[in-house]
């Protein structure tokens, strides 16, 4: 087992796999006036993930999963517990490094003013430099190349607002590219794409963690897309983490049942990664009658 | 070459001994220098002069509250005349550009007396101004002696009508009310105090007096009272239907010598009974008519240098009468 | 991809520059006292050598004592709105915003009309106590326009239309009750006036400006990434809080400093923004000082035709933006750019 703690700037840390993210009972808790008990607590949390892999935190809503994410971003600071991103607390980190080690892609937001996709990327670069700063040739190039490894290179001049839902998110992602993180979060990122969309994001961040290193952390809600691309999945339930590790662990049928609050059912796929199947209405009435004929029945 | 005075608003004003070039900044001042014959060193005035129509051809600097500092810089006067009316800023800049401005600022009619008196002695008139001040004293004598004894009659002095704003006891108005032998129903402090028609109801004034420029206009009289009583609310109230309005010359809003002329007319309006009946001589080609037996007096040097009758109500008795 | 560098920068401010001198030459040589743009020239040249005693006074007069002052005082004023404009659309996210949507021009108007009732005749208490107006609205509308310890953009916005509702209602009822004082100077103080000189030299309050502008300035890549959204910026690296707390105060003074001398000029501070972002583009970084000098330019422009369209009555400074500026800020909302 490789040391938790060695680096991947020494030879001998890039030659391992060393764990990047550590998140050892972290918890948090939320309350809306300070006299009163928490409205809502997170955790004990626990996971890990090297470089190149890619983590799904999954649950239903209000579940806990954008605050893990903040945690993890260094926004709110751990109550108890750790959370270590290459040894070091993202929330002690100040402002410009964690920027340096973290980029978090959001949903996008209505922008006010005019801007061009290019500019937009280029504001990736910010946290590098002097607080007024003014991009020079580096920047440039870094900011085309994240266009580029999102493929949208071709998007370079055109009007943020000229772009459909699909191109707006790949510019979003190329923006956070350009921060060169070494943690990627992303807070659903498939929300509006068509299945089209969400197949070819997933496998662009696949191809992305592998080219770049990049380990990353991803909200979701597509329990089989995270279930096919992700190397581990954080299962959570009302802030409590029922279940964490690979995709196979996790996926059992109890368990995304309690999580979820709604009948499913699990099967394994050729290539050895869970797939959740819903049931549909004549489904149930056809498996009470003839409890056998499950595995028959169509998936999803 | 120049002596140092105090104006009526307190300032130090050094005046110069010589003054070629006068600028007046508001209509009444003009109106004054006019009566105190001296309209040739008259260099500029102020807009709305046009009670004076031979001041429409000198050059204009602006409306008396925001003039224009440039037209008044170059005009070149020796002295500046200045008004209640004007800015207190606009005065100070001028002071500051090094430009001597004399302010008057009377609060009753005794005291525009005094003010023309004053201008006098600034613009080297003091002569004339003796003059003009006694003919103007004379005549509000004459008045009083009319009025003696005669129990004032309670007006409402109506400065707009909607909103409805009349005027407070402090201001020039309301003295010049009391020397045509009128009392404002309203005791207020407030100079322009703004009330209600149930208000008016309630004072029960025994005449409504308005201002206008067509004072002299039986015709636009008529339209007045008309208006009036086709107006909701107005009326209803019984000077309105019992057609006790007065429609005085809207000089009497203006510290100048025009103003006796309209605190005569409003008093022939609201007391008749203290005037003998007018005896009008020839109206004269300036359209002036003397009244000697009304003891009003009126002074032949002005014949013809102003070609409106500074108050047309009494050519248009001298008409009515005939005689 | 072309990114902004400080040479396009500084020669944008260079055209524009250029531009603002035009227009001051062409300023100091129209108005109702004629004097034609040689002798303008010479009586600049002459009086920046001393030699005064070749000017005819009257000249002087107009051009030092009467015209200079005008459009220097303009040129502040213009400057200081549009900055505060631009900052305060990035602040509240809004395309609406002005300097004024905060209430700091309530505040200089109450400060005003009480100076004129209780101190009438002096000359620079007006100024003052517009000014002291100005800052407490900033303290009070800063308080109540937080959340959570900081800055929220919509609570401050509420806050500051609140506060100026309430003020105003304040200075209607004073204007009303206190009709016994001259309180004409009031109408003309809320239409913007450049004619009255500032109580404080204008060579200190043009280094108040510079270090307002300055200050707001070093902020200006960080609104650039604030107007993304202010979670993505946090995530970017800028201090979110500090940046608002500093924008606020900023253009919250430059707001008091124009508004205390000058009265409420308005459109300048709305309009010039935008018609600058049509220009260069919505980087704050050339925004801020082409907003400066396109702001100079306007006003300057405003109160020259304010007092040379029907010399000699002077029409008031705001009367004129807002004739110039409302037919604008329709085109502009039709290009669905405001």
């Amino acid at each position: 087992m490789p040391a938790p703690n060695a680096s991947p700037d020494t030879a001998a840390g890039w030659m391992q796999n060393p764990v990047r993210l550590l998140v050892e009972q972290a918890s948090y808790a939320y309350s809306v006036s300070d006299r009163e008990a928490p409205d809502f607590t997170l955790g004990p949390v626990t996971f890990s993930a090297r470089q190149r892999e890619i983590v799904g935190i999954l649950g239903a809503n209000a579940s806990g999963k954008s605050t893990l994410l903040r945690l993890l971003s260094g926004e709110f600071k751990a109550l108890s517990g750790r959370i270590e991103l290459d040894g070091t607390p993202p929330g002690q980190l100040p402002l410009r490094e964690r920027a340096q080690r973290i980029a978090l892609v959001h949903q996008e937001s209505t922008l006010l003013f005019p801007l061009r996709v290019w500019e937009y990327v280029l504001q990736g670069r910010y946290p590098y430099g002097q607080r007024l700063r003014f991009e020079n040739e580096a920047d440039c190039l870094l900011a085309g190349n994240a266009l580029e490894q999102v493929g949208a290179k071709a998007l370079l001049d055109r009007r943020m607002s000229q772009l459909s839902g699909g191109e707006r998110q790949r510019v979003i992602l190329a923006r956070a590219l350009a921060q060169q993180p070494r943690l990627l979060l992303l807070d659903e990122p498939t929300r509006s794409l068509d299945i089209g969309g969400k197949v070819e994001l997933m496998r662009r961040l696949r191809r992305l963690a592998e080219e770049n290193r990049y380990t990353a952390v991803v909200v979701t809600h597509e329990l089989n897309l995270a279930a096919e691309f992700f190397d581990s999945i954080v299962l959570l339930q009302r802030g409590k983490c029922l279940a964490s590790g690979k995709p196979a662990d996790v996926y059992r049928r109890e368990l995304l049942e309690q999580a979820f609050e709604t009948t499913l059912d699990v099967e394994t796929n050729a290539s050895g990664r869970p797939r959740v199947i819903l049931r549909g209405d004549a489904d149930m009435d056809a498996l009470e009658a003839n409890p056998d004929a499950a595995k028959e029945s169509p998936s999803l | 070459m120049t002596r140092e005075v105090i104006d009526e608003s307190g300032r130090r004003v050094a005046v110069p001994i010589d003054v070629r070039r006068i600028v007046s900044l508001a209509p009444n001042l003009t109106e004054i220098v006019y009566a105190l014959g001296g309209q040739d060193r008259l260099v500029a005035v102020s807009n709305y002069s046009d009670s004076v129509p031979a001041a429409k051809t000198k050059p204009h600097v602006g409306m008396p509250m925001n003039p224009s500092l440039e037209a008044i810089v170059g005009a070149r006067p020796d002295i500046v005349l200045a008004a209640a009316i004007n800015q207190w800023e606009t005065v100070d800049a001028l002071a500051r550009l090094g430009i001597p401005v004399y302010t008057t600022d009377p609060h009753t009619v005794e005291g525009m007396l005094e003010s023309i008196k004053d201008i006098g002695g600034v613009i080297g008139a003091s002569a004339q101004a003796a003059t003009v001040v006694a003919n103007l004293q004379q005549r509000l004598d004459a008045l009083k002696t009319k009025l003696a004894g005669v129990p004032p009659a309670r007006v409402l002095f109506v400065v707009w009508e909607n909103p409805l704003i009349s005027v407070g006891g402090h201001t020039f108005i309301a003295d010049a009310l009391r020397w045509a032998g009128a009392e404002s129903v309203l005791h207020t402090k407030q100079n322009w105090p703004q009330i209600s028609l149930e208000e008016v109801v309630r004072l029960k004034p025994d005449y409504l007096v308005f201002a206008s420029n067509h004072a002299g206009d039986a015709a636009s009289n008529a339209q007045r009272l008309a208006e009036l009583r086709s107006e909701g609310g107005w009326q209803e109230l019984p000077p309105v239907r019992d057609g006790r309005v007065a429609v005085i010359s809207d000089e009497v809003n203006l510290p100048a010598p025009a103003l006796i002329d309209a605190i005569e007319q409003l008093a022939r309006e609201l007391h008749p009974g203290a005037f003998k009946p007018a005896r009008a001589t020839h109206c004269s080609a300036g359209r002036f008519a003397a009244h000697a037996d009304a003891g009003l007096h009126f002074d032949s040097r002005f014949a013809g240098r102003w070609p409106v009758a500074p108050s047309p109500n009494l050519c248009v008795e001298a008409v009515a009468c005939g005689r | 991809m072309r990114p902004l560098t400080p040479r396009r920068i500084a020669g944008i401010c260079v055209a524009l520059g250029g531009a603002l001198f035009v227009v001051v030459v062409f300023s100091l040589q129209v108005g109702a006292y004629p004097i034609g743009v040689r002798d303008v020239v010479m009586t600049l040249v002459r009086g920046a050598i001393g030699h005064w005693n070749n000017v005819p006074p009257s000249d002087r007069l107009v051009v030092f004592g009467l015209r200079l002052p005008r459009i220097a005082l303009g040129i502040l004023v213009g400057a200081a709105l549009s900055v505060s404009g631009a900052s305060f659309q990035a602040l509240l996210r809004n395309p609406l915003a002005d300097p004024y949507v905060l209430g700091v021009s309530s505040g200089a108007a109450l400060g005003a009309i009480l100076a004129l009732a209780w101190f009438p005749h002096a000359e620079w208490t007006m100024q003052a106590m517009a000014f002291l107006g100005a800052l407490i609205t900033i303290a009070a509308v800063y308080f109540l326009g937080r959340r959570g310890g900081q800055i929220d953009s919509t609570t401050l916005l509420l806050a500051g239309i609140i506060t100026a509702s309430f003020l105003s209602a304040i200075i209607m009822f004073l204007m009303t009750t206190l009709s016994g004082r001259d309180l004409r100077g009031m109408a003309f103080w809320l239409m913007g006036d450049l004619t009255t000189p500032p109580a404080i030299s204008l060579g200190f309050l043009f280094v108040i400006l510079l270090i307002a502008i300055g200050a707001i300035y070093t902020t200006s890549s960080d609104l650039n990434l604030i107007l993304t959204g202010e979670q993505e910026a946090h995530h970017l690296g800028v201090n979110v809080p500090r940046v608002k707390l500093v924008v606020y105060v900023g253009a919250s003074l430059l707001t008091g400093l124009a508004v205390s001398v000058s009265g409420a000029i308005g459109y300048v501070g709305l309009l010039i923004p935008h018609v600058m972002r049509m220009l260069f583009g919505s980087d704050y970084r050339v925004l801020i000082p082409a907003s400066a000098i396109g702001g100079a330019i306007a006003v300057v422009l405003a109160d020259t035709l304010a007092r040379t369209i029907v010399a000699p009555t002077e029409l008031p400074v705001g009367a004129m933006t807002a004739a110039i500026g409302a037919p604008v800020f329709i085109y502009l909302l039709r290009r669905r750019l405001a």
